[in-house]
């Protein structure tokens, strides 16, 4: 039997937040959303989620923290995380992968890229991709 | 009098009352329309979402009977919001919507608006918009009399990218001001080295300013196929293009241009010289070291530096090229030699071979830091042995330094 995925998104600027909530919906997952670092952290403990969306730069704790707090957790450890953010230098690049990033996608973004790398990731995680 | 005087509180009671009244009633309308705009923005952006996920349809086919004639505003903003935040077929999706929306035609009208900041307005919106239809209309706006509306334009014309924005914004790389030159040159910079064949296209009808940023933006390019065109202009007549050409081929670090390179070293003019000289560094060529060696000697400074921190740049024989360069007989070259080697750590690491348990070490650092000391390079020597903790290592540094006697520190 086939669950629906689960995707904890966060990102403190609310238009994108809206934009990947709605994206995400549309493709049958089920979605949970945070507006801080904290709360993604404190989301992700509580549901457990198949895969992270996260941006960096957010206030009370960053995307380095969430990343941090995920690897930590013995649950979450194996929670692919994909970072979105319009950083795109390599230090800020290597160092998000140094703290557990799977992948990485620049804003602006290409939606229907962004949905390839999801489906891919849990696909590789074996979790069902949705339509 | 004292009737004229309660005239007079009476009539500025009432204008207070009036101000009041309109202020407040300003601030409800404003306040009632903002709250509208949020209810209805609640219900339409999710459609204008799945519109824009969507592969095909129109905007109005997908907001259907809910759009009211008021509700164009909203639709604009939530439109424009995402627009900024994607790219691919969803951006295109919602480019079009504006276009539908009559959005577009209304900036295009307003680039010809009589008040500057309109025009501003109206050329930003274009470019959040994806008007590529508009690439005409804002490159006449590049020509506009106000600043600010030639920069979004050209901001806008960056953001749009092809062939005929390209074009538009090289034109304009003649400016009469710099900085707007600058911030015309950042926009070409950052559209992709596509650009560069426009460049080079537009490149022969340009002022000799325009001609100058057009080279600086080739070589932030690092357009490789532009390589040739580069070695070309190290012969053009004027010698701030050569020297321009000159340091693009530095920034593109191919090795093809090393040989015309070394040709520039010898030009007459010392910039090209100059230039040619740090572009050599910037490529790493070591076949240049002889020839980069020989210009430390340059009768211009900034030919000897640049020189000098061409061959820091190249590793193990940029710095054995420096280290020969101890003993010439020309002293420019020598202080040349000296500044360098400090520069780049190569003093500090042979100071700390002084202390080796190796007597090879031991003696190559000795004999390394006579020849320094010997070239006049005693500065910073003197800075270690009044620092250095390792008494061993004072001691051994100030038996090699001069003497005061000598004419040392």
């Amino acid at each position: 039997m086939f669950t629906t995925p689960r995707i904890l998104v966060a990102d403190d600027d609310p238009v994108t937040l809206r934009f990947l909530v709605a994206l995400l919906r549309r493709e049958g997952f089920e979605v949970l959303d945070a507006e801080d670092g904290q709360r993604a952290i404190e989301l992700a403990r509580a549901h457990r989620p198949d895969l992270v969306v996260t941006d960096l730069l957010m206030p009370y704790r960053d995307g380095y923290e969430v990343l941090r707090a995920l690897r930590e957790d013995e649950a979450l450890r194996s929670t692919p995380v994909i970072v979105l953010s319009m950083k795109d230098r390599e230090e800020d690049i290597v160092r998000g992968f140094t703290e557990g990033a799977v992948d990485w996608v620049v804003k602006p973004f290409q939606p229907r890229e962004l949905l390839a790398r999801i489906r891919a990731r849990l696909e590789r995680q074996g979790a069902p991709p949705c339509r | 009098m004292s009737v004229i005087l309660a005239w007079a509180i009476l009539g500025l009671a009432a204008v207070f009352l009036a101000l009041t009244a309109a202020i407040v009633v300003g601030k409800t309308r404003r306040e009632s329309r903002e709250s509208h705009d949020r209810a209805r923005r609640r219900l339409l952006e999710p459609r204008i979402l799945a519109y824009a996920q969507a592969g095909e349809g129109s905007i109005r086919g997908a907001l259907g009977r809910e759009l009211r004639p008021r509700d164009l505003r909203v639709v604009e903003a939530v439109l424009l919001d995402h627009a900024q935040r994607v790219r691919g077929s969803a951006f295109e999706r919602l480019a079009r919507a504006l276009d539908e929306l009559g959005c577009v035609d209304r900036y295009i009208a307003a680039l010809r608006s009589a008040r500057s900041w309109r025009r501003a307005w109206a050329a930003e919106q274009l470019g959040i918009a994806g008007a590529r239809r508009a690439v005409p209309d804002l490159a006449r706006a590049l020509g506009d009399a106000m600043t600010d509306v030639r920069m979004r334009a050209a901001k806008s014309l960056g953001l749009l990218g092809g062939a005929a924005s390209a074009r538009a914004l090289v034109a304009a790389l003649d400016e009469p001001s710099r900085f707007s030159s600058i911030r015309i040159a950042d926009v070409l910079a950052g559209m992709g080295r596509g650009v560069a064949d426009e460049v080079i296209a537009v490149y022969p009808s340009l002022g000799p300013a325009g001609r100058l940023a057009a080279l600086d933006v080739v070589g932030r390019l690092r357009a490789l196929d532009a390589v040739p065109w580069l070695v070309d202009r190290l012969a053009d007549p004027a010698p701030d293009a050569r020297s321009r050409a000159a340091h693009a081929l530095g920034a593109i670090g191919d090795p093809r241009a090393v040989a015309p390179l070394v040709g520039a070293l010898e030009d007459a003019e010392w910039p090209v010289r100059a230039m040619a000289a740090k572009a050599l560094g910037r490529i790493g060529a070591v076949e240049a070291i002889p020839v980069l060696c020989r210009r430390m000697g340059d009768q211009a400074w900034w030919v000897r530096s640049n020189a000098a921190h061409a061959l820091g740049a190249m590793g193990d024989d940029g710095v054995a090229a420096l280290e020969e360069s101890l003993d010439s007989s020309d002293r420019y070259l020598r202080a040349q030699a000296v500044v360098v080697l400090e520069e780049r750590g190569v003093v500090d690491r042979r100071v700390g071979g002084l202390v080796s348990p190796d007597a090879e070490t031991r003696h190559a650092a000795a004999t390394f830091l006579r020849r320094l000391a010997a070239a006049g390079g005693t500065a910073r020597l003197a800075a270690i042995a009044g620092g250095a903790p390792d008494l061993t290592l004072r001691e051994r540094l100030a038996a090699l330094l001069p003497t005061p006697a000598e004419g040392g520190p």
